[in-house]
């Protein structure tokens, strides 16, 4: 025989349809997003995976300072088991100040993926990078000038090596809003002038079956070796970049695992918030229905048995939650999350792949946290004997702990002791609103803080212009400031700008650069936690020599990681000559200088780029974390509050009798749940902002560079305006509930 | 005797606080004889019943139910006895809300692997117009008479009744007395009543006086009278 009571399960879900529905929906779009989320970035990762074999991703990379030798490259080929190819590129300007590196067509390495219209046939065409071109509303057959020439747009394509849009390699973020890759026909090319032409040269390995970790070794040989052997042809390396080492190819890939993470963690925590608005509407029915649950084990149920029946609805529910999550998470929200992604990378077209371990993740794994957590809170209820369920008597301080209260008014005495007979419920709400309150400053905080980084970044900025030369030549702008710069690496290979900066620099002038004078940028002081007296290593990329810096003082300057230090020190550190210097700092433009000699100028752009790209990229994902804080909100004030007004049904229906109204009710029952609300926001939010920048850290420690961590006050207040406005759309509800409840309900029970 | 209870004593509470219950009962109950405790409030006879069930334990003495002593048995082989032999009915009907008349008997059928034909016993029941209401549509009476139908459908050897009419008026708890009767004369169950009310103990073969946690008086009833002819 089947046991009967399974036949309560359906009428369980019907008799409290609104809460199920709403615990159903909250499921099934959480599932729903995870699923997508990750259904989507495990398909695009493994397009991304395979893009390295199938568009023939290059090894490395290699600029010279001028056309190779033959011989060179043959020796490379030979000595390394490679094969080089050439990847000559010009760099554009446009007026606009947007960059466009121009390639020729290629047939053998880092091919690209056409995803609308068609690679060049003729002269006059060029096609754009996909997303620099939808960042730009740019389309096909729109005209595009490069150097004063028309072009004909006739296709949008990823770039397999520039799946992130990174101008420079030591670059901290991309752009792909004002940098694009481009691909003209050779005549086209060799028509444009020589300024910005890079002599690029990239390789592949001839032995397929090197490890990650080979062909770094490989990259490393054949970067300290090239750069002596250069030298015998008269010629020298400017830049030198492994894959592993290359952004643009691995930001990306990096970026997805990422995710992933956070979005595991995501979903696990609001599972065991979940799982406790369960386990608490639970217990309370066990409360409710404890001289029934007493009459069953006196008849012979087991604890067992009681237990499965109490598991089966949440179970049930959450089984429900996570098919319906997968169906849409399968067949709508992977778009939204492939959006997401297409609007941050240029990744090749992906194909859906089932991926059992998102199935896990969002169903299985979900199911244990549910059962666990239920099956714990369950056994506990029910740990009691018959008896004491027959007489009602399940917890053990009620006789002996009568908690005498201070002479006040009645209502707020009254109200005191709904908070604490309902204890674990309150308790459980207190979590669900930390919890809601973390994803929501998460929301609210990064777009202030992106603006706030941009602001301080133009406000400590030292000039207009911040020139950087290939060769050190004269300059007779006015107010044109030598100083030297270069990078060295950390242990974490995150790139430390060097700056060498005149003793009594104009432009750099917050600290006297006395010599032994160094100084650490402000963000690098506080990403690793330095303290004044601390000494730092840091070491060339190529050569592998070590640097070791002992920190002075802080230097506000949030834009980079760097080391402020004097010109001289600088120069007799990396053993330049007395008078060398990198660059000027200048806030009027050089004219005099030819153009082939700058290396780069650096602009505002080029120090907001970083606040701008995670502004863009990362936008459409913080209003989603919001508005899933918000809902969580409601949710969980709806089903706590919910379960204190049928908890004290009969005794709401007793001073319905005596007479007081619905109002006045309301004010006794929901009014404590207010104040737990109000109360529970106020201690939230602090340890929210505690939280936050704890994850902040942490977070940003993966990260390369810094942004300043900064809440901006209006946060605080929206945060708590918005947590308010939840409650009074749910007290409405409630209100509705208290009147439903007929005065006969006493008598009912009385009888 | 079916049922032996050898100096059970009970008491709640520690030191001062302290409140014997029962003072050291001894006495036997016949196979398939309908005995009622009777006394006032605090006597012990339902203290005295839940021992019997298996949902309470005494503090010293044996309960030995057809040569088998409970004291020696663990939680889960209390659980089993209950399942296996014994059916519970209280004053409050302590119903499933949401399950129907006929649903909630079957609660009390999936206990046993030879339960009575439910039809039959709703009809003895006298719930055939009403089995497939739910507990909230039904009168004192018919709730009272479902609870009685989920604890004797398993067949159980031993029904015991809490104060079965101490929530009913006059005609009801005639009915439900007569119920009583109608199952133990029908499947020879044996089957114990707490009560307070004296006319009841007309009925009984066997009644068993309680007065502060001693027995005052048992009486074996030589001249039942059929709970339909009782009067109080």
């Amino acid at each position: 025989m089947k046991n009967p009571l399974l036949k309560r399960i359906p009428r369980e879900l019907k008799d409290d349809l609104g809460k199920y529905i709403a615990l159903f929906l909250f499921l099934t779009l959480t599932i729903g997003f995870v699923s997508g989320f990750l259904v989507a970035d495990n398909s695009m990762k493994k397009a991304y995976d395979n893009s390295f074999e199938d568009y023939d991703i290059e090894n490395g990379h290699f600029i010279l300072d001028k056309k190779a030798d033959n011989e060179l490259l043959d020796y490379a080929e030979n000595e390394y088991n490679i094969k080089i190819y050439e990847l000559f590129c010009k760099d554009k300007e446009n007026p606009d100040g947007h960059i466009v590196r121009l390639y020729l067509p290629r047939t053998d390495i880092n091919r690209l993926d056409v995803m609308d219209g068609e690679l060049p046939s003729s002269d006059g065409e060029i096609v754009l990078d996909r997303l620099y071109a939808e960042n730009n509303d740019i389309s096909i057959g729109d005209d595009y000038t490069v150097d004063d020439k028309t072009f004909k747009v006739t296709g949008l394509v990823a770039f397999s090596d520039y799946s992130a849009l990174f101008k420079k390699n030591t670059d901290m973020m991309f752009d792909a809003n004002k940098f694009t890759v481009a691909v003209i026909s050779e005549n086209d090319f060799n028509s444009l002038s020589e300024a910005g032409l890079e002599y690029e040269y990239a390789w592949l390995n001839n032995d397929t079956s090197l490890n990650d970790d080979d062909q770094k070794e490989l990259a490393d040989k054949i970067m300290i070796d090239l750069a002596g052997k250069a030298a015998e042809y008269d010629n020298s390396i400017t830049d030198f970049v492994a894959r592993q080492d290359n952004q643009a190819i691995k930001f990306t890939g990096d970026d997805m695992g990422g995710d992933a993470v956070m979005i595991h963690t995501l979903l696990y925590i609001v599972m065991v918030v979940l799982s406790f608005a369960f386990a608490v509407t639970t217990k309370s029915t066990i409360e409710q229905e404890s001289k029934v649950i007493g009459t069953l084990r006196a008849s012979g149920y087991t604890r067992t048995e009681l237990a499965a029946h109490f598991l089966a609805v949440p179970l049930v529910v959450t089984l429900l939650g996570a098919i319906a999550g997968n169906i849409i998470g399968y067949t709508g929200m992977k778009f939204i999350v492939a959006d997401m992604y297409y609007h941050s990378y240029s990744l090749p077209t992906y194909k859906t792949i089932w991926n059992a371990s998102a199935f896990v993740s969002t169903t299985v794994v979900p199911l244990i946290i549910i059962f666990l957590i239920n099956l714990l809170i369950i056994c506990t209820s029910l740990s009691h004997t018959p008896l004491q369920f027959i007489r009602g008597e399940l917890s053990k301080s009620r006789r002996k702990r009568v908690i005498k209260l201070p002479n006040w008014k009645f209502l707020s005495r009254f109200r005191t002791r709904v908070i604490l007979q309902n204890i674990p419920a309150f308790t459980t709400l207190f979590v669900g609103i930390l919890f809601a309150s973390i994803l929501l400053m998460f929301g609210l905080l990064f777009s202030p803080l992106l603006s706030h980084f941009k602001d301080q970044v133009v406000d400590s900025k030292f000039s207009n212009y911040q020139y950087v030369l290939k060769a050190p030549v004269p300059t007779s702008t006015e107010g044109a400031e030598k100083y030297c710069v270069t990078s060295l690496i950390n242990d974490k290979d995150e790139e430390i700008t060097i700056y060498g900066i005149q003793n009594d620099s104009e432009y750099v002038n917050d600290k006297s650069f006395e010599p032994g004078s160094i100084y650490l940028s402000e963000g690098y002081m506080e990403k690793y936690g330095f303290k004044k007296g601390h000494t730092l290593t840091l070491q060339d990329k190529y050569s592998k020599e070590e640097f070791d810096f002992k920190i002075d003082d802080k230097y506000d300057y949030p834009a980079s990681l760097c080391i402020f230090m004097n010109m001289d020190d600088f120069n007799t550190m990396f053993g330049k000559d007395k008078d060398y210097f990198s660059g000027y700092f200048t806030n009027e433009k050089i004219t005099d200088i030819d153009e082939t000699i700058i290396a780069s100028v650096i602009t505002e752009h080029d120090l907001t780029v970083m606040a701008d790209q995670l502004e863009d990229s990362m936008g459409r994902i913080f209003p989603m974390f919001g508005g899933f804080a918000v809902l969580i909100y409601i949710l969980m004030i709806y089903l706590l509050a919910k379960l204190i007004i049928e908890k004290n049904a009969s005794s709401i229906s007793m001073i319905k009798i005596l007479g007081y109204t619905d109002q006045e009710v309301s004010k006794l029952y929901n009014r404590a749940t207010s104040m737990v609300v109000i109360g529970s926001m106020l201690i939230s939010i602090p340890i929210c902002s505690l939280l936050i920048k704890l994850i902040y850290y942490t977070m940003m420690l993966e990260f390369s560079g810094w942004l300043t961590y900064w809440i901006a006050p209006w946060i605080y207040p929206a945060m708590f305006a918005i947590g308010v406005v939840c409650y009074l759309v749910v007290s409405v509800i409630l209100l509705k509930k208290i009147k439903k409840i007929p005065m006969s309900q006493a008598l009912k029970n009385m009888e | 005797m079916y049922l032996q209870l050898d100096n059970i004593k009970k008491s709640y509470g520690e030191g001062e606080n302290k409140n014997e219950v029962l003072k050291g009962i001894t006495c036997g109950v016949e196979k398939g004889h309908i005995c009622v405790l009777l006394g006032p409030s605090g006597s012990g006879k339902s203290t005295l019943l839940n021992i019997i069930g298996g949902i309470d334990s005494a503090d010293s003495g044996s309960v030995i139910i057809n040569n088998e002593k409970l004291e020696s048995y663990s939680d889960k082989q209390l659980t089993l006895y209950r399942r296996k032999h014994l059916g519970y009915v209280f004053q409050s009907y302590n119903l499933i809300p949401n399950l129907t008349v006929r649903e909630n008997i079957e609660v009390g059928a999936y206990l046993s692997d030879s339960p009575l034909p439910i039809d039959d016993l709703i009809e003895t029941l006298g719930l055939t117009k009403h089995q497939h209401k739910i507990p909230s549509q039904l009168s004192g009476g018919q709730q009272q008479r479902t609870a009685i139908g989920r604890a004797i459908i398993k067949n159980p050897d031993i029904l015991l009744c809490d104060e079965p009419t101490g929530a009913l008026d006059y005609k009801t708890s005639k009915e439900i007395l007569k119920l009583i009767e109608e199952v133990n004369q029908k499947f020879g169950n044996t089957i114990i009543i707490v009560t307070h009310n004296d006319a009841i103990k007309l009925m009984a073969d066997q009644v068993i006086k309680f007065r502060d946690g001693n027995i005052r008086k048992i009486e074996m009833n030589t001249n039942k009278v059929p709970a339909a002819e009782l009067d109080w």
